[in-house]
């Protein structure tokens, strides 16, 4: 690869690295380290790496780095590098992932999803510490323009290095016509969970989403196929929700975003206001046989606010709710839980339906009820659920 | 040269004197008795004030060569250290010890004296550019001694360090000497690290901007044990007492591990009726606190006692009635100094009933449990707090160690990676406190049991709380940031870490250059 120009990515904040590059003959390599003398050898061994998987004969480098972590070191230098080159085939590559993952089931328990800017070095740093079942990397409104294609590389480096456990892990990129579809080429190399796709208004939109992951599973040789999480944030969406919801196999779960959606419509954010656009997508979410997740709660230091407004989403049956600092995880994922008696009951129609098909009945009952498959898909989402919470759940589970 | 209970590497003798290797948290069992002031006497109707503090270091007969003490509870706001430093240059008194509690970036300009003589010894903590400024070796005419708040109590108390001249900051004192750290204009909280220098110094020295009539209660410094009243026109600053930055922290990483702190002693069953414990005013403690706070109203749970650094967040649950008794050495803020004022139940308490290790009873052998910080651990679950991994000495132990030793529980909160430093480490740089009263070591990235305490490790896992062992949370940092080059030590000791009982437990080199 060839440095046409001048380049430079990141910043001078903590836990950041700034990056310059500039065409030279050979490689040279300059470290500015907050940590003095301690980690200079190894920053330029990542940045040699780093420019030896691109083919870079020719550069100047200087790295200035506040505590930065070796991969965010990496994705500002491959973003100074795109900066200084031009796009390319190159920034397309797979990067090989730190630590084996596993794709996700469909049904994934998706109580939250927790939103983190894609450019902020700090709190990526660490992001595999926070827990939320799901965790959606931004590259779309978090991210200032300029600051887009950084962003992508610095997404990438994280979900190749960290590891996450049992996180589903997902991107949300920019709207396809407005950079997504670059977004998609390069974070897909990180081997995300699926994609979020932000302001979904049509299911045609989620068709070309779909192809394109196709297309790039493929290429980049992913061992699953990648989700696709639309958010629905506009009355179009709302009035297209049940077409975008059942377009594609791979839609998991429908979002809702309220801030957008207020805006346009001009309604207040109140629970009234948006009752109706929370109910339709509830009702297009589930009548394709997918999650439904909430719109996040803004009001950071409110626990008692987040709380009562889970209870309404969970009542009207969300199965979870964007958040947007780790401190509103916890809370979400109690008020999810199931109650005791929820639990119960559950076990109970799991054990009757166990015990008719032991004894070949066709019919089961429980409770003088009927069980039926939802019924019994139900019970078993109760006790998935108690589980993940550790709750005490007898032998039925 | 041989090596202590820790494995470290300690000289034989130290400035000329021999030096006892730490043996074991407990193992050292002191001998003779306690040291004393000489006896005085005086007449009805005295009075001790005298109008400048040159006067009264002038009339204490202080000279070259002696050992002057102070208390640090103004912390980033003292005055005092440096104003009689100065004087005594002014006056030609040269080659001082100085006995501090402990040392803050205030004291900055204290480098120039010691450059130009005047002070030539120090021991005390020093946070921040006096420690850096020593660290460089060459510096003082002995190594720095670093000693805990208890550790300190029991030197002046046995006489290890004699002092000379004791200089006490008294934001509210009357003419007879009596003082206290709670009237006045500039309020700093208690003042009771000097209690023990009044009661060894072979002359004292109330120092004060607030002069009241007699008698000035709560006399914490006491009538008979003061030579002179020595009025100035600013003992101290008081906003120089808030410590760090007393706003419960939002930083994810320190949250999720004040979180699984208090998640740990939870399942531990700590959190029960009559307890006591140790909150510190660091950003991790104070989320603890508050997380504990929370906990304990779901619960209904009612602590017996607590004991600070108090900030408002602990005067908030001892409002409220989740803690009865405030056992308070230092205040973090202006809210913990009402609240001393107000209440009873909040009592101020001396380093001596806080945790000296030669007498019969520590507040902190009562404690069930204790969040404490680090700048590193190790595989051995050691403590360092006095050094960063570049082995520059830039903060004191505090009561880490006598909070460590006497709680039944001790939880140390650490990130496991700072900057981009991996604080979990084969070895640390120093040890200040040992693994052996050590229990747990709180990561965002999980939590490590000493595997002496067994027990715990069972009640963790079954409240299926993420238990590791630090050699997977010490690998998993170095996987993301890498090694890093380590600090070669020369053979210049800059700094001895006594443990409290007097041991040294480790010291600290001077660093030569880079592996």
């Amino acid at each position: 690869m060839e440095l046409l120009r001048e380049a430079r990515c990141g910043s001078e904040d903590r836990s950041d690295a700034l990056v310059c590059v500039r065409p030279g003959p050979g490689v040279r390599v300059e470290v500015t380290s907050k940590t003095g003398p301690m980690y200079e050898a190894r920053i330029r061994e990542v940045v040699g790496e780093v420019l030896g998987s691109y083919g870079v004969a020719g550069a100047e480098v200087r790295v200035t780095e506040q505590g930065a972590y070796d991969h965010v070191i990496a994705a500002r230098l491959e973003g100074a590098l795109y900066r200084a080159a031009g796009a390319g085939e190159a920034f397309h590559q797979p990067l090989p992932l730190a630590r084996p993952r596993q794709g996700s089931p469909r049904d994934h328990l998706r109580r939250t999803r927790l939103y983190i800017p894609g450019n902020n070095a700090r709190l990526l740093a660490f992001c595999d510490t926070f827990g939320p079942d799901c965790l959606l990397l931004d590259l779309e409104d978090a991210v200032p323009p300029e600051e887009k294609d950084a962003a992508r590389f610095l997404v990438r480096r994280v979900l190749a290095t960290l590891d996450f456990g049992d996180t589903e892990l997902w991107v949300r990129i920019n709207p396809l016509d407005r950079g997504g579809e670059e977004d998609l080429r390069v974070v897909l190399g990180g081997k995300p969970h699926g994609i979020c796709l932000p302001k979904a208004e049509s299911p045609v939109e989620i068709t070309r989403l779909a192809g394109l992951l196709y297309e790039l599973e493929g290429r980049l040789g992913l061992p699953w196929r990648v989700w696709i999480m639309p958010i629905i944030e506009s009355p179009k969406g709302v009035a297209q929700a049940a077409d975008i919801a059942r377009v594609s196999e791979r839609v998991v779960c429908l979002a809702f975003g309220a801030e957008d959606y207020t805006r346009e419509v001009g309604c207040a954010r109140s629970w009234e206001a948006l009752l109706w656009a929370r109910s339709q997508l509830v009702a297009a979410a589930k009548a394709a046989g997918i999650q439904a997740s909430d719109t996040v709660y803004g009001e950071l230091e409110d626990e008692v606010g987040l709380r009562e407004e889970v209870r309404r989403a969970k009542a009207l049956g969300f199965d979870g709710k964007g958040v947007i600092h780790p401190l509103q995880i916890g809370p979400v994922h109690e008020e999810f839980a199931p109650t005791p008696e929820e639990v119960r009951w559950a076990e109970g129609v799991v054990r009757a339906a166990a015990e008719a098909q032991s004894r070949s009945k066709g019919v089961v009952t429980y409770q003088g009820r009927m069980v039926d498959r939802p019924v019994l898909e139900r019970a078993r989402r109760v006790l998935a659920l108690a589980q993940a919470l550790r709750m005490e759940v007898g032998d039925a589970a | 040269m041989p090596l202590n209970a820790v494995g470290r590497e300690i000289p034989e003798t130290i400035a000329g004197r021999p030096v006892k290797p730490f043996q074991g948290a407990f193992a050292t069992v002191p001998q003779g008795r306690k040291h004393g002031g000489p006896l005085k006497t005086c007449r009805p109707r005295g009075n001790k004030v005298v109008p400048s503090l040159e006067e009264a270091i002038r009339n204490s007969g202080l000279s070259d060569g002696m050992t002057i003490s102070f208390h640090h509870t103004y912390r980033n706001g003292d005055l005092l250290v440096l104003k009689v430093v100065e004087l005594c240059e002014r006056l030609g008194i040269r080659d001082l010890r100085l006995f501090p509690t402990a040392l803050f970036p205030c004291h900055q300009g204290l480098i120039p004296y010691i450059e130009r003589g005047v002070v030539t010894r120090i021991e005390g903590s020093m946070n921040g550019p006096v420690g850096a400024f020593v660290s460089q070796g060459g510096k003082l005419a002995a190594p720095a001694v670093l000693r805990s708040h208890g550790g300190r109590w029991r030197a002046a108390e046995c006489g290890e360090v004699g002092i000379d001249v004791a200089f006490i900051a008294a934001p509210c004192a009357d003419p007879y000497g009596n003082a206290n750290g709670l009237g006045g204009s500039n309020p700093c909280g208690p003042i009771s690290f000097s209690v023990i220098d009044s009661w060894v110094a072979d002359h004292v020295i109330v120092v004060t901007d607030s002069l009241v009539p007699y008698p000035a209660i709560p006399p914490e410094i006491e009538q008979g044990y003061v030579d002179q009243v020595a009025l100035v026109d600013r003992v101290g600053d008081p906003a120089g007492i808030v410590s760090g930055t007393l706003r419960v922290t939002r930083s994810p990483t320190q949250l999720r591990i004040a979180r699984l702190a208090v998640d740990a002693v939870l399942a531990a069953g700590l959190v029960r009726a009559g307890m006591g414990f140790q909150a510190g005013a660091g950003g991790i403690s104070l989320a603890a606190t508050d997380f504990l706070a929370k906990e304990m109203k779901k619960r209904g749970i009612k602590a017996k006692f607590a004991i600070g650094g108090v900030t408002r967040y602990l005067v908030d649950m001892f409002r409220e009635g989740l803690v009865e008794v405030i056992l308070d050495g230092q205040a973090f803020d202006p809210e913990s100094i009402s609240s001393l004022r107000e209440d009873v139940r909040h009592q101020i308490i001396t380093p001596g009933f806080y945790a000296d290790y030669n007498s019969l009873g520590c507040a902190t052998y009562m404690l069930d449990f204790a969040f404490l910080g680090g700048t590193e651990v190790d595989l051995e679950f050691n403590v360092n707090v006095n050094t960063h991994s570049d082995g520059q000495l830039l903060h004191g132990i505090g009561g880490h160690q006598d909070v460590a030793a006497g709680a039944e529980v001790t939880v140390i909160t650490i990130p496991t990676i700072r900057g981009r430093i991996p604080t979990i480490r084969e070895r640390v740089t120093t040890v200040t406190t040992p693994g052996e009263v050590v229990d747990l070591i709180v990561t965002e990235r999980g939590i490590a049991v000493n595997p002496r305490r067994q027990e715990l490790a069972e009640d963790l896992k079954k409240a299926g709380l993420p238990l590791r062992s630090l050699e997977e949370l010490r690998a998993e940092a170095e996987r993301l940031v890498g090694k890093g080059k380590s600090p070669l030590f020369g053979d210049e000791v800059v700094a001895v870490i006594q443990w409290r009982d007097g041991t040294v437990i480790d010291v600290v080199r001077k660093v030569e250059g880079w592996e």
